[in-house]
């Protein structure tokens, strides 16, 4: 056992429902929430393993409004992981130094986050031209 | 390898490997999560600027058959899963939701469960 009783603040029962660890909730939950969808891909590939008929009822679901307000809300999570994951990728790495200059953690989120959008836009480049072709 | 209990040296963990998983699957969301959700969930169910015939049985079914294709849903439906897993097993932690080791068993634990059955799925549904 340890002598040592250090003094541990009480902490009020939902801490994490309030400002500031607020942002830091919703911050990790949006990423829980691609857990979702890979779920509905998952799903995907179960139906499409146990036929044309399992599949189509995985298609006309995709169709629903309901998947359409899941998949949106699902894009907001997208989104906000994506800007968030590069607001702490500059603390999470070593430090940047270009020509003698300490690059500044703003840019590198800034950058990093153009580089994301511009990879989201050739992918969805890549399916509209694959899907002129099929 | 093994380090004596007295060792200076920090005691060595699998934790790096679900962090690699974690980043891997943060990074690959990331880049092409908003793409990949707005194409299979929006754009092609409902036809909008891509055709419904995209995801035709027989198109994800070759999709699926191609070796490279298996690969591509592999990495993105389990790193996802794996992502998640992380988040949800420190968040639940700090919130002291659960003893540890019982999050460790409903977060890694469901992750790896899914992993095998993805992998299952792409071997059932063959070559």
């Amino acid at each position: 056992m340890s002598e040592s009783r250090p003094y541990l603040r009480a902490q009020p029962r939902h801490w994490w429902a309030h400002s500031p660890y607020r942002a830091y909730t919703i911050r990790e939950l949006s990423g829980v929430a691609l857990a979702l969808y890979a779920a509905i891909l998952l799903a995907g590939l179960a139906s499409l393993a146990r036929g044309p008929a399992a599949f189509e009822t995985y298609r006309q679901f995709l169709a629903s409004p309901l998947s359409l307000l899941i998949h949106l809300l699902l894009l907001a999570a997208a989104v906000w992981h994506m800007w968030t994951w590069f607001q702490i990728l500059p603390k999470t790495m070593p430090k940047l130094v270009w020509r003698g200059r300490l690059i500044r953690q703003d840019v590198m989120s800034l950058t990093a986050t153009v580089v994301a959008v511009v990879c989201s836009l050739l992918l969805l480049s890549l399916f509209i031209l694959v899907g002129a072709y099929l | 390898m093994s380090t004596p209990n007295d060792s200076p040296l920090p005691k060595r963990t699998i934790a790096p490997l679900f962090w690699l998983l974690f980043g891997a699957g943060g990074m690959l969301a990331a880049l092409f999560g908003p793409a990949l959700i707005l194409a299979t969930g929006v754009m092609i169910p409902f036809g909008w600027g891509l055709p419904q015939r995209f995801d035709s049985y027989a198109n994800v079914l070759a999709l699926a058959r191609n070796p490279l294709g298996k690969l591509v849903l592999l990495a993105v439906i389990a790193l996802l899963f794996w992502h998640a897993a992380e988040r949800l097993f420190l968040t639940l932690k700090d919130m002291r939701a659960a003893p540890v080791w019982l999050l460790r068993w409903l977060t890694y634990g469901v992750a790896a469960v899914l992993t095998v059955v993805t992998l299952a799925l792409l071997l059932a549904i063959g070559f």
